[in-house]
């Protein structure tokens, strides 16, 4: 019974709506908008990923971008000069993401507040270092090219399922949109979740009711950095070419504008700042290194005057209108 | 055997001892309370205690088992519960879920289970929520599982916290002045609240200052002041004791 | 507060030092106590838009502003002065004096000189200052600072303008000894967040204990391994420290707001 009332309820309706106009928008709007998409896609995914740790778990990683970047590279290094195949490499690549996240995470956790943020831009930093500098490794400034796109499918009916156009890259991703997104959702609900919650809002009290939360900050803090991962390898197989400026730490501040634009800790909040904050620069026409000038004044807008994003914002409100209407219709 | 043995132990701020030399012990189903003027130290033994501070010398065992420095989440599994003096709660959810993040880790749920909706997990879940809805009506809010805990009278939210460290299932409880900001007839619900706990076979550490109420309930008593224990005893005993009035009151009333 | 865009204003006072000396002609001189203060009416303005409103927000959402002004100022540089680094040339100052068998730039020792007197009028002004005495009150305890009638919002007025002054000294100091590009802020923004973590939180002293070391480090690492990776040995150390003894050298109990 539960499930069937789920099933229906208006908010399951409006998320089955934006997932029909996902599929249906990009064969009619054609190749420049899809690609857009594709990009908005791969850092929605990045998005959901500081969602979890920052908007849920209340620790403000700001080199999380870092793990796409590290992703990325994985990813191609081992395709491109190991000549492993897209699967394999898929796995090794964010398995690889996850331990680094981990180690990472054990000493970065065991520090709060300023302390915990810095160290994290500090290993964006030096991520950003490494890959400009390990050239025979990573290509120095030139980037890796020649990332493979996913291998053919072969499907029963004689046809094979090909991954050349990006018609079929944009389903590709958003298949991973939404398996990504479906995970943050059932996890934010479990009581796993909850401790997550807990944690981001008074950590001591949590640890006071016998919650290890250095543990399960880091096995957030993992999780997402895995998600990262995975937004990396999206990318890199897509553009086929990647470059250190995918490691910059800029990125990831990028990322807490878009996701404080969207609304933290909400479900939407990171599609729709993502969504917003990427499209104002080519809607605008503006030189790319306007757009760090630009998230940065619009984040402190938000930060000042609509901390919540607006997601958070509609959330707030909507129980006013529902009120007003009631008022004018009187109680059911 | 004592439940909790406390010996020697001392905790300096920098060249502040905030608590100097403590020993004592908390007898398996007793009711014991600490008072003492403000800054004597009690808020930070309890912190000690608990494992929010590092003791700069000294001991805790409970239960037999020697858990100093242990961090506080080990010290909550090993046995002990506590609430805070400033309320502490989760202002942004629900009594209910309040509840259920004090049970939780009881709670055997994974990532994969979680995620997958594994019949297990849900099992797990279900089994929390209702011990939780269990503890919030032993407390008295079973009506308010669904309010949200912000908005609860600070008398509620005061019961919340102590239905949250409940929900840990500890064999001693340490309540941080529990009657706080609660006006005088709801002080006696709480008292009530207390006894029902203690009935349940829960030991109880009680930081009070309503001296009427500490006469009343408890066991033994404990003075501190200055951070070392100045008296101990039954209730009779220390209200006697000339050390804890001039303590209290100055020398002029200890004569 | 700590202020993440530390590194970016600490940058923008060395670009405009560079502006003022380079484009304009003015005295190296002038153009320190100008840039200085510069910087910090530009904190003042700052604090009072930004920091003052969100006073009684969530710590978070100030962590969050400092970085939207680090992109703001990032994206500044970026327009205006343009993403190729450039040389801060001061033609005195880039003379080697010569004593002692050693062979030091000019500038470096106006480095050395600069600090020590910046570090010796900060220590004096706290610990001899009424406004001093007020800025460790309020450091310590802000209730209890309050209650002694200290005007907390204008103590720490002055605390981020000071912060953000020192940021102007130390640009106009260090920029014409080093390259200048729209990220030059970073790189010392890190080293002085290791330095203090290694050091200890809460001890001053173990700070600058910090500093001196891990710059010691950061020397000899890009002297004898290799300039591009020097920062990381720096990190690394104090990623070290963070396992083995979160305290730091000199720290009190560990961080817990």
């Amino acid at each position: 019974m539960e499930t069937i009332r789920t099933l229906f309820s208006s908010k399951t309706i409006a998320w089955v709506l934006v997932l029909i106009l996902a599929i249906a928008v990009p064969p009619i709007v054609g190749g420049y908008l899809t690609s857009m998409l594709i990009l908005i896609a791969i850092w929605t995914i990045m998005c959901f990923s500081m969602n979890l740790i920052f908007g849920y778990t209340g620790q403000l990683s700001l080199g999380h971008a870092a793990f796409l970047g590290i992703g990325a590279y994985a990813f191609s290094l081992i395709t491109v000069k190991l000549h492993v195949g897209f699967w394999p490499a898929f796995f090794i690549a964010i398995a690889f993401t996850g331990i680094v996240a981990f180690l990472v995470g054990i000493p970065a956790l065991k520090l709060r507040g300023p302390y915990f943020i810095l160290v994290t831009l500090g290993f964006a930093v030096i991520v950003g270092v490494i890959v400009l500098g390990w050239i025979d490794l990573t290509g120095g400034a030139n980037g890796l090219y020649g990332i493979p796109r996913p291998n053919s499918i072969p499907l029963p009916w004689g046809a094979t399922l090909r991954f050349d156009s990006l018609l079929s890259m944009y389903y590709f991703i958003l298949f991973f949109v939404v398996l990504i997104g479906v995970f943050c959702h059932r996890l934010i609900h479990s009581l796993i979740g909850k401790r997550f919650i807990a944690i981001s809002y008074n950590e001591n009290l949590t640890e006071s009711l016998g919650i290890n939360t250095m543990s399960q900050k880091l096995l957030s803090f993992t999780i997402s950095a895995v998600m990262a991962g995975i937004a990396g390898v999206l990318y890199a197989s897509y553009n086929v070419v990647i470059s250190p400026e995918l490691t910059h730490f800029a990125r990831g501040m990028d990322v807490v504008a878009y996701l404080i634009v969207g609304g933290a800790g909400t479900m939407a909040g990171p599609i729709v700042g993502t969504m917003v904050l990427m499209s104002v620069p080519e809607v605008l026409q503006v030189v790319p290194y306007l757009k760090t000038l630009i998230n940065g004044i619009i984040l402190m807008l938000f930060i000042l005057f609509l901390p919540n994003g607006i997601i958070g914002w509609f959330n707030a409100n909507m129980g006013k209108l529902l009120k007003s209407r009631m008022a004018v219709n009187g109680p059911a | 055997m004592a439940l909790l043995e406390v010996s020697g132990l001392t905790k300096s701020f920098g060249g502040l001892m905030a608590v100097s030399e403590l020993n004592f012990d908390i007898q398996p189903g007793e009711l014991l309370s600490m008072i003492g003027p403000n800054g004597a130290g009690k808020t930070t033994l309890f912190n000690l205690l608990t494992g929010f501070y590092k003791p700069t010398s000294g001991t805790v065992t409970f239960n037999g088992m020697n858990i100093t420095g242990c961090k506080p989440y080990q010290v909550t599994r090993h046995g002990i519960g506590r609430t805070f003096q400033l309320t502490s709660i989760f202002k942004q959810s629900t009594a209910l879920e309040n509840v259920m993040i004090g049970k939780s880790l009881h709670a055997k749920v994974g990532v994969w289970g979680s995620v997958l909706k594994t019949p297990a997990t849900h099992r797990e879940e279900q089994k929390t929520r209702e011990k939780a809805r269990a503890i919030l009506s032993f407390v008295g809010l079973g009506d308010k599982e669904n309010r949200i805990a912000g908005g609860l009278t600070e008398e509620a939210q005061k019961r919340l916290s102590i239905s949250m460290a409940l929900a840990t299932e500890p064999k001693l409880l340490l309540l941080d002045e529990p009657t706080g900001g609660v006006n005088l007839e709801e002080i006696s619900g709480l008292i009530a609240l207390v006894g029902k706990i203690r009935k349940s076979g829960t030991s109880i550490c009680l930081i009070e200052h309503k001296m009427r109420m500490v006469m009343s309930i408890s066991d033994r008593i404990i003075v501190l002041n200055y951070g070392k224990k100045i008296a101990e005893g039954t209730p009779k005993e220390v209200a006697n004791n000339a050390e804890v009035i001039r303590a209290y009151l100055g020398a002029r009333y200890a004569a | 507060m700590p202020n993440f865009a530390q590194g970016h204003l600490y940058m923008i006072a060395a670009y405009l030092g560079f502006y003022m000396v380079m484009s304009y002609g003015m005295s190296y001189w002038l153009a320190l106590v100008l840039a200085t203060f510069a910087m910090g009416v530009f904190g003042q303005i700052i604090y009072s838009l930004v920091f003052y409103r969100m006073r009684s927000a969530p710590e978070v959402n100030l962590f969050v502003a400092a970085m939207a002004l680090l992109m703001v100022l990032e994206g500044i540089a970026l327009t205006f002065f343009g993403a190729s680094t450039k040389w801060f040339l001061i033609p005195f100052t880039r003379r080697v004096i010569t004593f002692a068998g050693l062979a030091i730039p000019l500038q470096r020792l106006i480095i050395i000189v600069g600090t020590l007197v910046v570090m010796i009028l900060l220590e004096l002004f706290i610990k001899k200052t009424t406004i001093g005495a007020a800025l460790e009150a309020t450091a310590q305890h802000r209730e209890g600072a309050m209650l002694c009638g200290i005007k907390v919002s204008r103590i720490s007025a002055v605390a981020f303008v000071i912060g953000t002054g020192l940021a102007g000294i130390a640009g106009m100091l260090i920029g014409p000894a080093v390259l200048l590009e729209p990220t030059m802020g970073m790189g010392p923004l890190l080293v002085a967040f290791s330095a203090i973590i290694f050091g200890g939180l809460g001890s001053i002293g173990g700070s600058v204990l910090g500093a001196f070391i891990l710059g010691l480090v950061e020397s000899l690492a890009s002297g004898y391994i290799s300039a591009k990776y020097s920062l990381i040995f720096v990190f690394g150390i104090m990623i070290l420290m963070l396992l083995f003894r979160p305290k730091g050298l000199f720290g009190r109990e560990v961080w817990r707001p």
